[in-house]
């Protein structure tokens, strides 16, 4: 089942007098229970691509379809309504609250959706383990080694059981190991939950992880219109 | 909402030392202006409470053609059976006292030296007289048949450097309009705390001040004070007569309720500059906040926040700094009041200075106003709350995107 689609997505952003076109109609689909990394170097149009597909932004031309539904048009509210327990981000930089503890920034997303209390204690619960977390409940982000922080923020993402999770540079500021740790806990999540993953990086070591390779140049996947063309394994 | 509660504090112990401050803006701004609005009202409270006490009682009866302004003492001016009004006043539950006083315009001449002052004939055993009783620093009070004797400020004694036992020439216009002079012995000396009152004031007994003056058994007025202010217009309806005009508490001090009112207006603005100036410092302190979490923000919006939800956030952030700050205002400001209230804010001579028609005191007393207060305080946290909204507002103007993005 498609999960969410780029049709023709075209995104220039206007810096003054200056137009800088970040797609230049980027045309893919990505499917239910992928775990997908886009590659390409800065300036390629990762980030633009999941901002795109998560609905945190809107093309400038262009389609975009989630869950087979033209979102396109949709104004912000709309959007954040959509993302709310849909779609789910993992940033490069930990983006952990810092005033709440790991548990309360597990627990947020649900709090959000308007889950009941004892529903979300199971939950985060559930996820703290599942991240290898669950002694570190209490601790706030800045008690939490970097690679503590980013299984906190995958066990956040995945708190609302989302459709969809979008990673930007997941590892980018992770040592070797802890990457590793970090992608390793990401593909089990995706095997075990069967939840979507397309994560954008440019680090080649955490390539081989992804079954999927879609890889972008000049705001276009390089390899062809749906961007399928490069299975990895 | 209540994890909107929850970050909203938790954001501000994020900064300790910011929401500190800002803390303590807000504390010492409402503070202030209880502090200055509890010991205005308290000031104005008293000073019309000691106008009534020491000058004009609750109800003065006087002949509807009376100017108390020119002191007259035509026959025509005074009331002629004021025995009678005495009786009927004193035939209601509610009055205290009721006594016939006569007020005559004097010069008090003491070796080379020689003052202007109100002369008041006074009924020396009536409950109206007791404050000049309790005020007696040397010498006796009068009795009612003395005939030589009169009794002085000790403020004016002391400016003309006479005392008890002293003989003093007193000169009044009398009913006829002829002056006449008589020397009397200083009885007793007095002393109220207004100092305006004490050097202007000499009292005689009513029936020698209606002797000298050749008034007969008239009087300048009847004055009443009553066990409760309240009670103040049902005596006032049940004394009215014909060819008298019967005067209240309200009507007397007049002057004073109408200055008192400008005076409230002036500072109803100094509150309002001082509450616009923490208001500044909270929106500061918010706007502060709204650029440091500007990604923080991002975040909570790429999970699915809304705007409006994230204003609240905000807005709750204000909400509680202006809440503790208004509590701790309160009690810093309670405990200053406390402190006036008790020990009062000395005067001096100042207060002589101030008005010689009003009855200011050596010490200005603060009274709590607890329903002012609670209305201070809301103004204060409404004020905080609107000056919230811009920084609030503008924490939702970026787009998501452009939130992740900053540093």
């Amino acid at each position: 089942m498609e999960v969410v689609k780029l049709e023709e997505a075209v995104r220039i952003y206007q810096v003054g007098e200056v137009e800088t076109p970040a797609l230049r109609g980027l045309n893919l689909t990505i499917t239910e229970g992928e775990f997908t990394a886009m590659v390409g170097p800065s300036g390629s149009g990762k980030t633009t691509a999941l901002q795109l597909m998560g609905c945190l932004d809107r093309p400038t031309s262009g389609k975009v379809y989630f869950e087979g539904r033209d979102v396109t048009e949709l104004n912000a509210n709309a959007r954040a309504d959509l993302r709310k327990g849909t779609i789910s981000f993992i940033f490069q930089f930990f983006a952990l609250i810092p005033g709440l503890s790991a548990y309360e920034n597990i627990e947020l997303p649900l709090v959000l959706t308007g889950e009941k209390k004892s529903a979300r204690k199971e939950r985060v619960n559930e996820l703290l383990e599942a991240v290898g977390l669950t002694d570190r409940a209490e601790h706030r982000p800045d008690q939490l080694s970097g690679g503590e922080q980013q299984r906190v923020a995958i066990a956040r993402a995945l708190s609302v059981r989302p459709v969809l999770v979008l990673g930007d540079e997941p590892t980018a500021n992770l040592d070797t190991d802890t990457g590793h740790q970090v992608m390793a806990i990401m593909e089990r999540l995706n095997e075990e939950t069967g939840t979507t993953f397309v994560f954008a990086t440019h680090d080649p070591r955490v390539i081989p992880f992804a079954r999927r390779v879609i890889r972008l140049r000049d705001g276009r996947a390089v390899d062809g219109e749906n961007g399928r063309e490069e299975e990895s394994e | 909402m209540f994890k909107l509660w929850k970050l909203a504090t938790r954001n501000l112990r994020r900064n300790k030392r910011r929401s500190g401050l800002t803390l303590i803006a807000v504390m010492v701004g409402l503070a202030l202006v209880i502090v200055i609005h509890d010991l205005e009202m308290g000031a104005i409270q008293g000073s019309i409470d000691n106008n009534i006490r020491l000058q004009t009682g609750h109800i003065q009866v006087r002949d509807a053609s009376y100017e108390k302004d020119k002191l007259p003492l035509k026959w025509d001016d005074l009331i002629e059976n004021p025995q009678e009004i005495v009786a009927r006043a004193q035939g209601f539950s509610q009055v205290q006292a009721a006594a016939p006083v006569l007020w005559a315009s004097g010069i008090l001449a003491a070796g080379e030296e020689s003052v202007s002052v109100q002369v008041s004939g006074i009924t020396p055993q009536s409950g109206l007289s007791d404050p000049y009783r309790e005020g007696l620093v040397a010498g006796e009070f009068l009795t009612p048949d003395d005939r030589t004797g009169l009794l002085i400020g000790k403020r004016l004694a002391d400016s003309l450097d006479i005392s008890v036992g002293d003989d003093v020439s007193l000169l009044v216009n009398t009913a006829e309009g002829q002056p006449d002079e008589a020397i009397f012995t200083i009885r007793g000396l007095y002393h109220t705390g207004f100092p305006a009152f004490d050097e202007g004031t000499v009292f005689l007994p009513l029936a020698k001040a209606q002797a000298f003056t050749r008034v007969g058994d008239r009087a300048s007025a009847v004055v009443a004070l009553l066990h409760d202010k309240e009670a103040t217009g049902t005596v006032a309806t049940a004394l009215q007569a014909p060819e008298l005009e019967v005067l209240t508490w309200r009507d007397l001090n007049q002057l004073m309720l109408q200055g008192t009112e400008a005076a409230m207006g002036i500072l109803y603005l100094v509150y309002l500059v001082v509450l616009a100036i923490v208001a500044v410092v909270v929106a500061n302190t918010l706007l502060m906040s709204v650029f440091e979490r500007t990604r923080e923000m991002g975040i909570l919006a790429a999970m699915g926040m809304k705007g409006r939800q994230i204003m609240a956030m905000f807005l709750i952030e204000s909400a509680a700094l202006g809440a503790i700050g208004i509590v701790m205002g309160l009690l810093l400001g309670s405990a200053g009041v406390y402190y006036l209230a008790t020990e009062g804010f000395y005067l001096g001579d100042v207060s002589g200075m101030v008005s010689s028609e009003l009855a200011y005191g050596e010490r200005m007393y603060a009274a709590f106003q607890w329903a002012d207060t609670a209305v201070l305080c809301l103004v204060c946290w409404a004020i905080i709350l609107l000056a919230s909204l811009y920084p609030a507002w503008f924490a939702t103007r970026k787009e998501p995107i452009e939130a992740l993005r900053a540093q």
